[in-house]
């Protein structure tokens, strides 16, 4: 039962999933306080290096997540340096951003020696059950097979969907990227509600990174994540800026990145290249579908995003 | 929550000495003196650009003076953010709202309120809006989105929000420029019932009449300057006037009314859907005849902006004909209309009239463009665009222009000349305005009310679409009032006074003849 | 207005000494920074840097292939620099440029041996520009019909091209794979005929028709009506609309050029120093690396020509670098901190920043500005 294509499909799923969760849940965070990051991916990337790096070093997991988490807060602050204090285009330099880290991650990758490329993993985190419910027929893996980040990752989607609709902190936050000039003229901190919250998105970026390099891979190459960073960026939309959402979504495009190993499963023989592209053509045809027109106003993307807010602005 | 005031009723409230406040190196407030008792309701007056709303937003807490001194209740303070103000017991309304449209009132009240705690409880916030709403009149639903609320709900969610996070101060800035004459009254009673508890009440107008009728004292801006302090019962409007304006100044206004000419716009059973697909104009019928200002009076929000949409081509009717002149114009397009002979003046001088990031010269020819001698083929003549710029500017004295200079750095009055510059400078039949001069200081009100009387004079159709009663009052031949989509009432100059014109904007349909 | 210590005002036009000063001001800050992680990584600045000087420029080999290199760059260039002027956010450039050299070579293979050369080259090269503008065109009918927003689905379709490529000559025995390459899989090569003659070393015409297409951009954007309308939507949508412009013509019209400047730049690689639809040789980031051309002329046509070389020149010395054991992706990290400050740049150029507060003259009081 538990070695049926679905499950094992599931189960990737879940797995391959979880740091778009991370990134996802990350630029919801950031874009909910009004702010678009388009630097995810670079983001992730550094997180993912980094915290190979300090694990590599020190055999400590911990560290390394938490290395990540920093690197990534990092980056994304000059990003937030851009964005709120001098409020250039939000656009272009979330791309600048996307393409710094991106070198920069093939920098560290590369440099020292030994260099970190081709280095097998130290330490990874691996699933934290493995015998009595973790067999059970198809709970056992889906529900109580996974590693520690993976709860941790349930976690935060929770926290994050609490935190959102149900606390002060989470009303100001709204209020913030829908309508800075209201939460200023309210007493609200307009600037450090943002700083924060794009740094949080940052850390959150630089975790899911992490999962890739501590958790995912086997050693450090040179593009262990694929289109993630990219990809969490339209996930966020579909999931219309709500976190459990998001953790659905992510989970799907979990499924579709594994769809190549599925497919030979069952014996259909598709090209590869060809699979490659279903997550991506998925994203745009939701893009068009799910967000177009009138619809648009109704999936609460927040009404300021986008747009650098100045309180003396004339 | 409702406890009185701990102010002394001897201290000051505030006491202001000496503030300045400049903008790009403009002094918007110079050496101002301003002081506030407790239990007061105090009158701002000015014109626009007199320094009211700067000196309120220092008091607020949203600008830092450069200079002065600022104690509240006998105490020195110094406020960095709003924050500050409304934490010591000062907020504010603002002329355009502070709220947050997609949140709910209940929302609303509890942003940055420090009182509230971490978690949310959705029940408290209900029950305080309720209570707050009974007593001082200010009745809402907490749970609606406030992109729901008419305009009068939504100034009450704001007072409601100050008097939830205990202001001792309320400063309401022009709050009577979004209500009817009955909803000011009922504003006004709010007022003097907050003052009565000991709360003060800083009331910023520009209406005589309104200030008048509320206030206990009234403090007059001009220039920057208070040039008046005076108790609002030994004070006559003309003295209340000539401190506002500075000379015994007359608004250009219309005179005699002029016999009508033939139509020259036709207007039948137009209908126009709104933004969220709901009709917004419900077939309106009307004639603009040449040489005459016909007024369209009406509470922001009851179908102005589609009616001028609709006969300008912004937006397709989905219902009725405009006819120009003759032709029918129903299914043509903007540049079409505007090549036949309508002009518009848009409310939004730098969203639609003119393009902020633009030099002058490229927006003076926003409407002749396209033909020579600015344009060769597909070539621009930059040339022909400057001569045209430099003989408009000459013409109507447009200031503070510079070669290259983005147009949006223009004052509001030079903006409005620019944009009724280059309307009325193509040939055109109907000139039709809206809330022409709305922001504008005396000087640049004076301007555009001339420039209107002239098109008048020279035969212009005008239709002037304004939520500015003194306006309407002083400039058109004739009145329709728009209530929600539909004329409910028509009015012309000899029989128009500002309660009859109150009543029909709040919906009353006429009662005396039709 | 006030950020800490410091006073920023508005810039009503800055002058072209400011407009020239601050971009070359970000280079250098970019340096600045990649030498001090190249230092933290045990590396000497000085030499790197003159290494990468020397592999541009250094000899007349160098500078041609920097040519080479900055040819797609200065067409990427002008591609995201007219859509970005009308806001118009297509980072899709490397999917187009991509799609570009499909169809280019696809139109070369398909013409074969026997088509003169008359007729062969420009339709390699046309077909080049068709297959961007109709990639681009993915993105632009939903933004002009619907109002689905551009950033996401041109993103998108750059992986989508990218894995296209891939498909059709390392997944497949499509007509683009080379029949002949036994070892492992490569691009068919373009029949002669659809070949940009070489002139200088390996510099082929290919730099001509770059700098053409950017010279004719700036003409179209500055000099001429359908530019001034653009400008126009680029400034304020209603505005435009007021004036009786077709704002969503104007946005397809300029969101195709974009494309079609993309897969030039992809058809002239193909045409030009590679031959053939070479996956490893297009994958390069060319699209993106085009936006940072274009943010660091400032949106410019004209100067995304220096700007190009500049690109070109910082690509073409990544290689050198790994001769002395030096990341080649301390190309890449330049170029992205380039970038950053280029964009952080604007900041200055729009506002003038002060440690005092501006001196009040004796003027008039401002009149609220509505």
């Amino acid at each position: 039962m538990n070695d049926s294509t679905f499950v094992l499909t599931a189960f990737a799923a879940i797995g391959l999933g979880t740091p778009i969760v991370f990134a996802t849940l990350g630029e919801i965070i950031t874009e909910r306080a009004g702010v678009l990051n388009l630097g995810v991916q670079g983001m992730m990337l550094v997180g993912a290096v980094t915290g190979f790096w300090a694990t590599f070093r020190t055999g400590n997991l911990l560290l390394g997540v938490v290395v990540a988490m920093l690197a990534g807060a990092a980056l994304s602050a000059i990003h937030a340096f851009s964005s709120i204090t001098l409020r250039v285009s939000q656009i272009v330099s979330g791309i600048a951003l996307a393409l710094f880290g991106t070198g920069l991650a093939n920098f560290i990758g590369r440099t020292g020696t030994p260099a970190l490329v081709g280095q097998p993993s130290r330490e990874t985190f691996e699933p934290l059950l493995t015998g009595g419910i973790a067999n059970w027929p198809i709970v056992g893996p889906l529900i109580f097979g996974h590693d520690t980040l993976v709860y941790v990752s349930w976690l935060v989607v929770a926290v994050a969907s609490y935190y959102l609709f149900h606390t002060k902190a989470g009303l100001t936050l709204r209020a913030v990227g829908e309508d800075p000039a209201s939460a200023d003229a309210a007493g609200v901190e307009v600037t450090r509600v943002r700083y924060i919250h794009v740094m949080v998105g940052g850390a959150l970026a630089g975790l899911g990174g992490a999962y890739f390099s501590l958790a995912l891979v086997p050693s450090w190459q040179d593009d262990p994540i694929g289109a993630a960073g990219w990809i969490a960026i339209a996930l966020v939309i579909l999931a219309s800026w709500r976190p459990w959402r998001a953790l659905f979504a992510a989970y799907l495009f979990g499924a579709a990145g594994r769809l190549n190993f599925t497919f030979q499963t069952l014996g259909v023989s598709v090209p590869a290249n060809l699979l490659a592209m279903i997550p991506f053509i998925l994203a745009i045809v939701a893009m068009i579908v799910l967000t177009s027109g009138k619809r648009a106003r109704l999936l609460g993307a927040p009404a300021a995003l986008g747009i650098p807010y100045s309180r003396e602005q004339r | 929550m409702f406890e009185a005031p701990a102010g002394n009723q001897a201290t000051l409230a505030l006491d202001l000495r000496g503030i300045d406040k400049a903008f790009y190196g403009v002094k918007a407030n110079d050496s101002v003196d301003f002081d506030l008792r407790w239990g007061e309701v105090h009158a701002l007056l000015g014109e626009n650009g007199a320094g009211k709303s700067t000196l309120c937003s220092v008091l607020a807490g949203l600008y830092r003076p450069d200079a002065g001194t600022f104690n509240y209740d006998g105490e020195p303070v110094a406020f960095r953010s709003p924050k500050d103000a409304l934490a010591a017991g000062i907020g504010m309304v603002y002329q355009h709202f502070r709220l947050v449209p997609n949140l709910t009132v209940a929302e609303n009240l509890a942003l940055g309120h420090p009182g509230v705690g971490m978690r949310i409880s959705q029940r408290a916030l209900v029950r305080a809006a309720n209570e707050l709403g009974a007593r001082y009149g200010l009745p809402v639903d907490p749970l609606a989105r406030v992109w729901q609320l008419s305009v009068g709900e939504q100034q009450r969610v704001e007072i409601l929000k100050l008097l939830y996070r205990d202001a001792r101060i309320l400063i309401l800035d022009e709050p009577t420029a979004v209500l009817t004459p009955q909803e000011s009254a009922g504003l006004f009673d709010t007022m003097r019932l907050m003052a009565s508890e000991g709360k003060s009440v800083i009331f910023v107008s520009h209406k005589l009449r309104e200030v008048k009728q509320v206030s206990d004292r009234v403090t007059v801006l001009r220039d920057g300057r208070r040039v008046g302090d005076v108790v609002t019962a030994d004070a006559e409007l003309r003295d209340l006037a000539r401190m506002m304006v500075g000379r015994d100044l007359e608004l250009p206004s219309r005179g005699e009314v002029a016999p009508p000419g033939e139509p020259v716009l036709t207007v039948r059973d137009l209908r126009v859907d709104g933004d969220r697909g709901i009709e917004a104009v419900r077939g309106v019928s009307f004639d603009v005849h040449h040489g005459e200002i016909l007024g369209i009076a009406g509470v922001s929000g009851n179908g102005q902006r589609e009616l001028a949409y609709g006969i300008v081509g912004l937006r397709r009717p989905s219902g009725g004909t405009v006819v120009l002149d003759g032709e029918d114009l129903t299914r043509a397009g903007v540049r079409e209309r505007s090549r036949r002979g309508i002009a518009y003046v848009p409310q939004s001088r730098l969203g639609m009239g003119l393009a902020p990031g633009l030099t002058t010269d490229d927006n003076l020819a926003l409407k002749s463009f396209r033909d020579p001698p600015f344009c060769r083929g597909p070539l621009l003549s930059v040339g022909a665009f400057r001569e045209q710029a430099a003989e408009l500017i000459e013409r109507y004295d447009i200031r503070g222009v510079r070669p290259g200079l983005p147009i949006r750095l223009l004052s509001g009055g030079n903006l409005q000349k620019a944009l009724i510059a280059r309307e009325v400078s193509q040939h055109h039949l109907v000139l039709i305005a809206r809330s022409p001069t709305r922001g504008l200081d005396v000087g640049a009100t004076q301007a555009v009310r001339k420039l209107l009387l002239a098109e008048r004079a020279a035969g212009t159709g005008v239709l002037l679409i304004s939520e500015d009663l003194d306006e309407l009052l002083a400039l058109a031949d004739r009145m329709l009032v728009l209530y929600e989509g539909a004329v409910v009432g028509e009015v012309t100059a000899e029989e128009a006074t500002a309660e009859r014109l109150g009543l029909l904007m709040a919906g009353h349909r006429d009662e005396v003849g039709a | 207005m006030r950020v800490g210590r410091w006073h920023v005002e508005p810039r009503g036009l800055a002058s072209t000494r400011v407009t020239l000063l601050v971009p070359l001001l970000s280079v250098f800050s970019a340096l600045v920074v990649g030498a001090l992680f190249l230092a933290l990584t045990g590396n000497n600045p000085w030499n790197v840097y003159t290494k990468m000087i020397d592999a541009a420029f250094g000899s007349s080999r160098s500078v041609s292939e920097t040519l080479v290199s900055a040819t797609p760059l200065i067409l990427t260039g002008v591609a995201a620099a007219i859509a970005f002027k009308m806001l118009v956010w297509n980072i899709g450039g490397e999917g187009q440029l991509l799609m570009g050299a499909i169809f280019a070579a696809g139109a070369g293979i398909a013409l074969g041996d026997g088509t003169p050369a008359i007729v062969a080259l420009p339709a390699v090269v046309l077909a080049g520009a068709v297959g961007g503008a109709l990639w681009a065109s993915i993105s632009a009918v939903p933004r002009v019909l619907l109002g689905t927003n551009e950033i996401i689905t041109t993103l998108m379709l750059n992986f989508i091209a990218l894995n296209l490529m891939n498909y059709l000559v390392l997944g497949s025995f499509s007509p683009w794979r080379d029949p002949n390459a036994t070892q492992f899989p490569q691009g068919r090569p373009i029949p002669a005929a659809g070949r940009l003659p070489e002139f200088f070393h390996r510099l082929d015409w290919g730099i001509f028709i770059a700098v053409a297409v950017a010279i004719v951009a700036w003409f179209l954007v500055g000099k001429t009506r359908w530019g001034f309308e653009v400008r126009v939507v680029g400034d304020s949508a209603d505005t435009a609309r007021y004036a009786g412009i077709t704002v969503p013509r104007k946005i397809m019209s300029v969101f195709l050029l974009s494309g079609a400047a993309a897969g030039l730049a992809g058809a002239l690689l193909v045409a030009g120093v590679l031959g053939k639809m070479d996956p490893r040789s297009l994958d390069l980031g060319l699209g993106f690396t085009g936006i940072i051309v274009a943010a660091l002329a400032r949106l410019n046509p004209l100067a995304v020509v220096p700007v190009g070389v500049l690109m070109g020149a910082l690509n073409n010395s990544g290689p050198a670098l790994q001769s002395i054991q030096v990341p080649s992706a301390t190309v890449t990290m330049l170029q992205g901190a380039i970038l950053i400050f280029a964009v952080a740049g604007e900041f200055f150029i729009a506002n003038r920043v002060r440690r005092r507060p501006p001196a009040i003259p004796t003027a008039t009081v401002q009149e609220d500005a509505a």
